[in-house]
């Protein structure tokens, strides 16, 4: 089954993604902060990993930093979710290796799955 | 919801009663929707509160009288000044004065400590927070940045100098006590509270030299303080830069609070940091002399 990672502090939030890909055959694995991500993203190596830009402990932008050092995730797409104007996100996308971002709130539940099938190839 | 009568209806609780998991809890509830979130965890916030002398006993927590959390505001307390910080009301309980008595409450506290003079930063374009402090009689003083530089930066070779590192000693006598006037998270104080911290003092071969105090996290450089003793700042700055990231090529680094005219930053873009965001610096009163020095 595809793994998704989803490492994000707000249970609305986090429940909002697991609902709207609730369809898909998607393993939504959760993570609260960054340092659980990390751990997680080791253990399961996903296929996907959504990060939230805003966590308890470190922000999303040194999360990525840790995890594009790990070559076992070099394969893996890592995708920004934030709520940050279009211009930062872009910078921030382009100095910490994301493969991309997605604009907080999520509500146009349509767009956000087809971008998540998108960043696996789903065709 | 709250009451019609809105200033009945609050009640300010001091935040040296909450746990520090149930202050975090309240101060993340009141950011959910914020453009830059800055959550915390307990741990962080309880550091932020001592690196930032952060009053437990004057700062305020806003709740209903039913135990309904409203609201949350800081006050920071040094000599000759205060710092107002993490103001937040919870997104459904906006807009009935909770801010507003949040602040009122923070700056009498001030008052009645005698102290006169107030700072405090409000992110740009957060127009509803500027203008209550603007109502409340803060004046605008000066643009702030939040720089972030990515470990994937590529690196630089170090400039070629005599570079010294220091050890934390060395490096808080060279922070010294004169930056009173300094944002907040970057006067002295912040640094003498704050753990890990180290420098390097570097000579260049024209004779221009420099030093730059840190704060290493596991996985981040932070808390910056810097100064040009004799040269160009850019140029200083970019070798002193050159050799911190040589030395540390894995770390993220964020620093805060640089004020936009700033003479070393045209080094920190050259060297690959990124703008995150900007805040506006806002002061009410006239620093006192002794923080002037």
């Amino acid at each position: 089954m595809t793994k998704i990672l989803l490492v994000e502090d707000i249970p609305d939030n986090a429940e909002l993604v697991r609902k709207a890909l609730s369809g898909r055959d998607y393993e939504i694995i959760h993570a609260p902060d960054a340092e659980t991500g990390l751990q997680l993203a080791l253990t399961h190596i996903p296929d996907l990993i959504l990060l939230d830009l805003g966590l308890p402990d470190y922000d999303g932008q040194t999360l990525a930093g840790w995890l594009r050092a790990e070559t076992v995730l070099d394969a893996t797409p890592i995708v920004a979710v934030t709520a940050w104007p279009e211009e930062t996100a872009k910078k921030m996308v382009e100095s910490y290796g994301f493969d991309g971002y997605i604009c907080k709130p999520i509500i146009k539940i349509g767009e956000f799955v087809a971008k998540i099938d998108s960043y696996l190839k789903v065709p | 919801m709250l009451p019609a009568d809105t200033n009945t209806a609050i009640k300010l609780i001091p935040v040296s009663q909450f746990t520090d998991e149930q202050l975090a809890a309240i101060y993340n509830q009141t950011r959910v929707d914020y453009m830059v979130p800055m959550p915390m965890n307990a741990v962080r916030l309880a550091e932020y509160m001592k690196t930032y002398d952060v009053s437990r006993e004057y700062s305020r927590v806003a709740q209903t009288h039913d135990g309904e959390m409203l609201g949350v505001n800081m006050l920071g307390l040094r000599e000759g000044r205060a710092w107002i910080t993490r103001l937040g009301v919870i997104p459904n309980t906006r807009r009935n004065g909770v801010g507003r008595a949040l602040m009122g409450s923070l700056m009498e506290q001030a008052a009645r400590l005698s102290i006169n003079f107030v700072m405090l930063e409000v992110i740009k374009n957060n127009t509803p927070a500027y203008q209550l402090f603007l109502k409340l009689g803060f004046y605008e003083v000066g643009e702030l940045l939040v720089l972030r530089r990515s470990p994937l930066t590529p690196a630089v070779d170090p400039i070629v100098a005599d570079a010294q590192r220091l050890d934390r000693t060395d490096s808080l006598v060279l922070v010294g006590h004169d930056r009173g006037t300094q944002p907040w998270t970057n006067q002295s104080e912040s640094l003498f509270n704050a753990f890990e911290v180290s420098g390097l003092r570097l000579t260049l071969a024209d004779g221009s030299r420099g030093w730059l105090v840190y704060q290493r996290q596991k996985f981040l450089l932070t808390r910056f303080a810097f100064k040009t003793e004799v040269g160009d700042p850019a140029t200083v700055a970019y070798a002193m830069l050159s050799h911190l990231h040589n030395q540390y090529p894995r770390l993220d680094t964020q620093i805060e609070n640089i004020q936009i005219d700033d003479p070393h930053l045209p080094a920190f873009y050259r060297m690959g940091y990124v703008e995150a965001f900007r805040r506006i610096e806002m002061w009410h009163g006239t620093p006192p002399p002794e923080i002037r020095k």
